[in-house]
């Protein structure tokens, strides 16, 4: 198959999913955006190696990750956290409920900490448990004790902002 | 009150959308590709035109101390030092397959990464220009046979007056900031591989 052809296909199968996941990392689109386009710059340098992969999307799970957090190294999460809630506390005025409760739900995550932000964008997603032990190289077991973690930390952190 | 479910449900609502096409991600590419090697030219031009104009000062220049030839050795060999980093750099940013380890071993690549930089930029660099302060005291031994007393004490002068300048201001300044960047970004790759080490303790 061609390679452009190819890797249309594979940015529209798995776009979406990674944009979530940078978006959640980040806390912001124009950031997301930025790491997601650098992601699939990535996964195009590297496709030749991918060819006959059975499943494509772990590695472009991983690609996204480690490019999430070479990202970070160089922000200042204090500032970005700020940055991010006025962001989404500007753009909420204008919003209606239901994207609201989305970027509610963003900024909570944005209070994780970073590979928790990670695997539970993925959770949300529906990525099967062995691929996300897979991606972020957590044991199985490990990982299954984490996601129950951060599951009721994001679940509390987004009642407690939902009451204000 | 909301339950995780309920947050599931929120999230397959959304519509957020990736504003970045795939036609854009290999415009991209192409753009990326020809500014790196645009830059590494213009660089890589820069230097080799110092060492030809080096070489060709050298021949054309029938210079009678063997110190001078040494000098001359030292700011070539300099040269092609900086050129061969340029290279070596290159080349190494050029390579992605590391970018498929696992997270643990990604973030131990980018600590090493950082730290082999920063012994560059500093600890290297201070060889660096020792050498070239060598080199400039080494050809600065026929300029005093050559020239007249005044010139060359003004040339040594002015020559130590830079070197020392560059070395105990500028050079410390930039290692002092190296290093605080360094340790900022070491402080967050720590963080960052204990939340990614595998421990049983959590289990």
């Amino acid at each position: 198959m061609n390679k452009e052809v190819l890797f249309k296909e594979i940015f529209q199968a798995n776009s979406k999913k990674i944009y979530h996941l940078c978006y959640g990392y980040t806390g912001d689109d124009e950031s997301a955006n930025d790491l997601m386009q650098e992601t699939f710059m990535k996964v195009w340098q590297n496709l030749d190696k991918f060819r006959n992969q059975a499943l494509i999307s772990t590695w472009i799970y991983r690609i996204a990750v480690n490019t999430c957090l070479s990202y970070l190294r160089v922000e200042k999460r204090q500032a970005k956290d700020e940055l991010t809630d006025t962001i989404i506390e500007t753009k909420s005025e204008e919003v209606s409920e239901k994207n609201e409760q989305i970027d509610q739900l963003y900024k909570c995550i944005s209070h994780l900490e970073e590979n928790e932000r990670i695997i539970i964008t993925m959770v949300l997603d529906e990525v099967p448990y062995p691929e996300i032990a897979e991606i972020s190289g957590i044991s199985d077991g490990n990982l299954r004790v984490k996601i129950h973690r951060i599951k009721q930390k994001l679940t509390e952190l987004y009642n407690q902002h939902e009451r204000f | 009150m909301k339950d995780f479910e309920a947050l599931k449900n929120i999230w397959h609502d959304q519509v957020a959308l990736p504003k970045v096409s795939h036609e854009d991600v290999l415009k991209k590419v192409r753009k990326t590709k020809q500014g790196l090697a645009a830059k590494l030219l213009r660089e890589m031009l820069g230097m080799v035109a110092a060492t030809i104009g080096l070489i060709y000062v050298w021949i054309n220049n029938p210079f009678k101390l063997w110190t001078t030839h040494l000098a001359m050795i030292i700011f070539i060999a300099c040269c092609l030092y900086y050129i061969f980093v340029l290279i070596r750099d290159y080349r190494k940013i050029s390579d992605n397959t590391l970018l498929l380890n696992k997270p643990e071993e990604y973030i131990n690549y980018l600590k090493k990464y950082k730290h082999d930089r920063y012994i560059f930029n500093t600890r290297k660099y201070r060889i660096y220009s020792l050498f070239f302060s060598l080199g400039f005291v080494l050809y600065f031994i026929e300029v005093s046979f050559l020239a007249s007393l005044w010139v060359t004490i003004l040339g040594i002068t002015f020559t130590v007056a830079w070197l020392l300048f560059s070395y105990f201001i500028l050079m410390r300044n930039y290692i002092r900031k190296e290093e605080a960047k360094l340790e900022d970004m070491i402080e967050n790759l720590e963080r960052l591989h204990k939340q990614f080490e595998n421990t049983d303790q959590e289990e």
